[in-house]
């Protein structure tokens, strides 16, 4: 039979081989710089559970350009959750690349603590781009002022389509507190066919939600 | 009858879709990302998509990129929208392979006379 | 107390947002099943009612309800040759894709977790030697592991019961396993062919040894994990499989609710996720 088995310990001193030996931490920054973008990935793979790593990894990852890096920086800076990490997730958002922007909206979702104290001003900022950003990590977030934060935007905000992502969130964990910001908004944009869609429904999914 | 693939992350914005998809006689099926729109397209033939930009895991860019590099699959037409209107924006788009830029919001009749520009009516 | 009910725009809601947390997607038809199981939910986490209940299942920081509902959505149970067209797909279509783009003799390595009693490590081996041409030619290894130490002991022990084995044709049923007075015994050369192993896959440390697969089976385990542990997962299965190597989920999952580091590969048995070349 072709079947073979091999103790796993032998595969571990195989793996020591492709990640060299210096794994301390002034080795592993070194290594962040290498041309061999699997070196990189287990550099940074190796430096997450170090809680100094936060900045030499921000310095990489806006320079970085293989997708699985890019994508083991962020998990990383995600764990690290320092404000240095999250300094570094939100300056993503103003970043001209797509696929880097949501990467970094993705693993903002899942550190309610670390967004709680920065939310405000993004949601606030100047550019309505990240401004939308902003309301796309509120999407999975745990977070009991997921509610009055989309509020503060519906009621607020200017732009159009800063207020329709908002609202596409409403229909979903919008309650009774929602319903004067959704009649209100729906006022403002009473020419635009999708503002006035998604308030109906919103508003439909509140009176008909069973008690 | 004509089958349209709405890709957005918004469940909102894909019902608003199908809805005025739906009422001019198309048929439409959704998917959340570009990984679900990749699943889906590999699987069966659609005659058009209209494809959001921002979404998690796979962009609108990316999903057009590896979409459009699909060779055995049909090449249907795309129109790309989304919140950003930048000059830099749609060229992206173009590159990635859309056909057409639409800005949001997007008005039922305008979403409309270019879907039947694209593809036509129902027959 | 009144009866819990679900309204219709309760359900339109949830069905939507269970849609974007784990990729199943209720028809209306099912909303009889759908609600059944809300409403036990919410009388088991002592809700009172749909809202109260969908409020914590979004909020809540732990995320341990969205889990036990997944739970109570899906049915978990493990046979010889559940989902067969994913082997299927191995034997046809992946083995011959991998062993294209070998550059050496080394063995094809095989990861399957969680290993659970072993029906699934078990079912490949079965595949391979029943259906696979090429299993004179190479050299196979086949790797499984579970977190749990007792369910692997039952893995090991290969004693499975009749409705475990019976979507097993009568021939191979005849040919791998020993009837007993209770159920089946799987012959000893199929209970050497597999390597156990007590793995916490969240735990880098324990991932580490597993390198240069060729293949992973992670079938109905991620869609019990959260969005954090299940984007972890993902990344340590990066790291195991070789450029070019798959990632085959269960039926019911799909990557596009867990990572972007893999490519979706269609073949004509089922889609399957490649860790890309130039990875």
């Amino acid at each position: 039979m072709a079947f073979i088995k091999k103790q796993t310990a032998h595969v571990e001193s195989e793996d020591q081989d492709i990640r060299g030996l210096e794994r301390d931490f002034i080795g592993l920054v070194a290594e962040l710089d290498s041309d061999d973008s699997s070196v990189r990935r287990w550099a940074v793979r190796d430096l997450m559970p170090m809680p100094e790593s936060s900045q030499p990894l921000v310095k990489r990852l806006t320079r970085e350009n293989d997708a699985s890096v890019r994508a083991a920086i962020l998990n990383a800076l995600a764990h690290l959750g320092d404000s240095v990490a999250v300094a570094g997730l939100v300056d993503c958002l103003r970043s001209e690349d797509a696929a880097l922007r949501n990467e970094a909206i993705d693993v903002l979702k899942e550190v309610p603590h670390a967004v709680e104290p920065i939310i405000g001003g993004l949601l606030t900022d100047e550019d309505s781009d990240v401004r939308i950003f902003a309301v796309n990590i509120l999407e999975s977030l745990r977070h009991k002022n997921v509610e009055q934060w989309l509020i503060g935007v519906i009621e607020k905000d200017t732009h159009v389509n800063v207020c329709s992502t908002a609202l596409d969130l409403l229909t979903e964990v919008g309650t009774e507190q929602s319903i004067p910001a959704l009649n209100l908004l729906k006022n403002r944009f009473s020419d635009e066919p999708y503002i006035c869609f998604s308030v109906d429904l919103a508003l439909k999914r509140i009176a008909n939600g069973s008690d | 009858m004509k089958h349209i693939l709405v890709i957005d992350d918004a469940a909102t914005v894909r019902l608003y879709h199908r809805n005025i998809l739906e009422g001019a006689g198309y048929q439409v099926d959704e998917a959340i990302n570009g990984i679900e729109a990749l699943e889906k397209v590999l699987v069966q033939p659609y005659d058009l998509f209209i494809v959001d930009v921002n979404m998690p895991k796979l962009d609108g860019y990316g999903f057009l990129r590896e979409f459009r590099s699909q060779k055995d699959v049909l090449q249907s037409p795309a129109i790309m929208v989304s919140t950003e209107s930048g000059t830099n924006d749609r060229t992206l788009g173009y590159v990635a392979g859309a056909n057409l830029y639409l800005t949001k919001p997007v008005k039922p009749n305008e979403l409309l006379s270019y879907v039947r520009l694209l593809i036509g009516d129902l027959a | 107390m009144p009866a819990i009910t679900i309204s219709e725009d309760d359900f339109l809601k949830f069905k939507e947002y269970f849609y974007r947390k784990t990729g199943m997607l209720f028809e209306n038809s099912k909303r009889y099943f759908v609600d059944k199981r809300l409403i036990e939910r919410i009388e088991e986490t002592k809700s009172d009612n749909f809202r109260n209940y969908f409020n914590m299942l979004r909020f809540e920081v732990s995320g341990n309800e969205l889990q036990n509902l997944v739970n109570s959505m899906t049915v978990n149970e493990t046979y010889f040759f559940r989902e067969e067209y994913q082997f299927k797909c191995l034997v046809d279509s992946i083995l011959s894709e991998i062993t294209k783009k070998k550059t050496d003799d080394s063995p094809i390595r095989i990861w399957s977790v969680p290993s659970s009693s072993g029906e699934e490590p078990y079912s490949i081996a079965i595949y391979l030697l029943e259906y696979w041409a090429d299993i004179d030619k190479w050299d196979v290894e086949i790797m499984s592991s579970d977190i749990d130490t007792n369910i692997i002991l039952q893995a090991k022990r290969g004693f499975y019961s009749p409705r475990s084995v019976q979507h097993l044709p009568t021939k191979i049923l005849a040919k791998y396993f020993r009837r007993e007075a209770e159920g089946y015994q799987i012959c000893e050369d199929l209970r050497q062919a597999v390597e156990f192993s007590r793995v916490n896959i969240m735990d880098p440390v324990q991932v580490r040894p597993f390198r240069n697969v060729d293949v992973i089976f992670c079938r109905n385990l991620l869609i019990y994990f959260d969005d954090t542990s299940r984007r972890q997962a993902a990344e340590m299965f990066f790291d195991s499989i070789n450029k070019g190597g798959f990632v085959c989920l269960g039926h019911s999952e799909s990557m596009s609710r867990i990572s972007s580091l893999f490519r979706v590969r269609k073949f004509p048995e089922a889609i399957v996720y490649q860790k890309p070349w130039e990875a």
